[in-house]
């Protein structure tokens, strides 16, 4: 472990735990607070939002809903505990059901190719796993974080024969594969996604090679503020997201280096984009965003508009 | 009659690289060419060209056959000898032949470094943001030959798992000044709008301009193409290898996976493999061109420097195939 450590290995919540830690956040501070403290909790989730997971689409679908929610009904403290056990039940079912449709492209013996361990990613292999339908996985390592490895471990758990390799291994090994399957972190209104960084490059290595591409993504990791033609500003570490402290004190003063987070694979490269919905083409979305807003484009509340008529109501 | 007895000293050279005391594809091939020098100064043999001849066969296939999957080993072997082939007249004359071919292979081999440096780097344009993977000599000295025009203004470097050679590549740019920016190998397609070339060595160059390199590389030059960034490879003349002619494959080693992941953490996975291949193979496609010594090529002209180089020596492998090429056996009477 040390010696994984020392190379940057490092556990991150995915973009759904992400959601989950939100919800038992506000959970926990209306069980105890009252509608000052949600409002007070609010603001600071959404700084951490923007600082720490900008473009975790799924995380800022949430807090708009619990915004609108707070703004529309009169608060009750039980009532709102509710409706956040509902969003959690929601958002839970929603990435099951993202991983049983993308279950159902996946034949016996198929040679499937990933990376990172998102939890909907980790439920796919799962289900996979209850059919008893075999399958062989080629697990890139995802650094920066190394999390593909926990994915490795959990798929070594569900008994699938598992081989881990490198990032810079993917062309390589995708001729030896059938089809590659990506989560992410939020997917745009053209259909472009974004995704661990590698997964661009694993979405090109698996065109060439005629490898098809999936991305499990249940509707919550669509973003509307792309429709506004909002860019989604991808974060990045620096050398600390890929060594210890102790090796980067081996190298010269003036080491640099940038790690970034996500990468976007645009949506040439994906076959489909299995969701709660069903499967459907990545340049489908804005069908689908009318499905869900019932209108296109739909009327979305910008979060700082949504602070504002909180503190309005709550706090003046 | 009894054959001269190949001299201890070149004994020890071939059994230094065969147990790999001699490491590096540069140093391998001059490693070889110094034994058949010393080997061309010790004989001891009568004054028939022929026995001498002879003699500098046998020590040619105990040095190939060290180490037969290399390809800058066979290639030293390969060059002198078809010098030794060309020449003729008494076994002095044979003697200085050789001796001329293995200082020159020496000298240009230290030499071709440098030159592909000064060759690379007029083709990097101005305020250039380049990408290696891995760390290469050959490529290293392209780039800091263009910083030192001016050309550079930054140098992204892959961190090359599982080894971290990028970071020997920082340093070495690093020291000349050249700004760098280290990146993990699954960032090339993200980074790869701001870049404006992409230079990289070279483990192997097939007949048909195929790049065997560090793993990984292929993926660089696959985002590079998409992104229509130019892919130049910077290899010496030595790494182009004959054998691919006769469509030998080039073997890919897959390393210990303790490179990847602790021994611990394998153990405690029974259904997880962990695959190490060192190396992969950029086609040609994706190549603008390499960068040798000689000059730059497209990489489907690569047969044109084994032809140059080699061209002798491919008409032997095609008689028996590389590892099975006797010298000795190739003599005529």
């Amino acid at each position: 472990m040390e010696e994984l450590v020392k190379n940057g290995y490092s556990r991150r919540e995915s973009g759904t735990e992400y959601m989950f830690l939100i919800l038992e956040r506000f959970k926990a501070v209306a069980q105890k607070g009252d509608p000052e403290d949600i409002v007070e909790a609010y603001k600071g989730i959404v700084d951490e939002l923007k600082e720490r997971r900008p473009v975790n689409a799924g995380a800022w679908n949430l807090v708009r809903e619990i915004g609108k929610y707070l703004i529309e009904k009169d608060y009750d403290r039980d009532s709102f505990i509710e409706f956040i056990e509902e969003l959690r039940r929601k958002t839970d079912e929603a990435c099951w059901e993202a991983a049983r449709v993308a279950s159902h492209r996946v034949m016996k013996d198929d040679v499937i190719i990933t990376l990172s361990r998102g939890v909907c990613l980790r439920r796919f292999f799962k289900i996979l796993a209850d059919n008893r339908k075999k399958v062989k996985v080629y697990v890139m390592e995802s650094r920066p974080g190394m999390e593909g490895l926990d994915l490795a471990d959990y798929l070594d758990k569900l008994g699938f024969e598992t081989y881990l390799i490198v990032d810079s291994a993917a062309r390589f090994f995708v001729k030896n594969c059938t089809k590659a399957f990506i989560s992410a972190e939020a997917v745009a209104v053209n259909g472009a996604v974004v995704g661990k960084v590698g997964s661009s490059l694993l979405s090109l290595a698996s065109n060439e090679a005629r490898v098809r591409v999936y991305v499990i993504a249940p509707l919550y990791k669509f973003s509307p503020e792309t429709i506004y033609g909002e860019l989604l500003k991808l974060p990045e570490g620096d050398w600390t997201l890929l060594m210890s402290p102790d090796v980067r004190a081996t190298l010269p003063e003036n080491y640099r280096a940038r790690a970034p987070i996500y990468d976007v694979t645009p949506p040439q490269y994906i076959d489909g984009i299995a969701t709660d919905a069903g499967l459907f083409a990545p340049q489908a979305v804005p069908v689908i965003l009318k499905q869900i807003y019932g209108s296109f484009p739909p009327r979305i509340l910008r979060v700082d508009e949504i602070i504002e008529s909180l503190e309005k109501k709550y706090l003046w | 009659m009894i054959d001269m007895e190949i001299p201890q000293e070149v004994i020890k050279i071939a059994e230094d690289i065969k147990t790999m005391r001699i490491r590096g594809a540069g140093r391998i091939a001059r490693a070889a060419a110094k034994a058949l020098k010393i080997a061309a100064q010790k004989y001891e043999g009568s004054n028939d060209p022929m026995e001498f001849r002879r003699y500098m066969a046998r020590v040619a296939d105990l040095l190939i056959s060290t180490r037969p999957t290399a390809v800058s080993l066979p290639n030293a072997v390969y060059y002198v000898m078809y010098h030794l082939e060309k020449a003729e007249g008494s076994v002095e004359e044979l003697r200085e032949a050789v001796i001329r071919a293995a200082d020159t292979f020496i000298a240009e081999s230290l030499e071709a470094v440098k030159k592909i440096g000064r060759i690379g780097a007029k083709r990097i344009k101005d305020d250039a943001v380049v990408l290696t993977h891995c760390h290469s000599t050959a490529a290293v000295s392209v780039i800091v030959e263009a910083y030192r025009m001016g050309k550079i203004r930054r140098v992204y470097s892959t961190e090359t798992r599982p080894f971290f050679q990028g970071r020997i590549t920082f340093r070495h740019l690093t020291r000349e000044g050249v700004p760098v920016t280290q990146i993990p190998d699954s960032a090339v397609r993200y980074i790869m709008h701001e870049v404006d070339q992409v230079v990289v060595g070279a483990d192997t160059v097939t007949s048909n301009g195929a790049v065997v390199n560090k793993i990984g590389t292929s993926q660089v030059a696959l985002a590079a193409h998409e992104a229509r960034v130019r892919v130049f490879v910077a290899a010496e003349t030595y790494k182009f290898s004959p054998a691919t002619v006769i469509g030998e494959l080039v073997p890919i080693e897959f390393r210990d996976p303790t490179e990847i992941v602790p021994a611990e953490w394998i153990a405690k996975h029974p259904n997880v493999k962990v695959l190490n291949p060192s190396f992969d193979v950029t086609p040609p496609e994706y190549i603008d061109a390499i960068i040798t010594e000689l000059g730059v090529i497209p990489p489907q002209s690569a047969i044109l420097i084994l032809l140059e180089r080699f061209g002798w020596a491919l008409e032997k492998i095609k008689q028996g195939g590389i590892g099975r090429i006797r010298f000795e056996e190739t003599l005529e009477e």
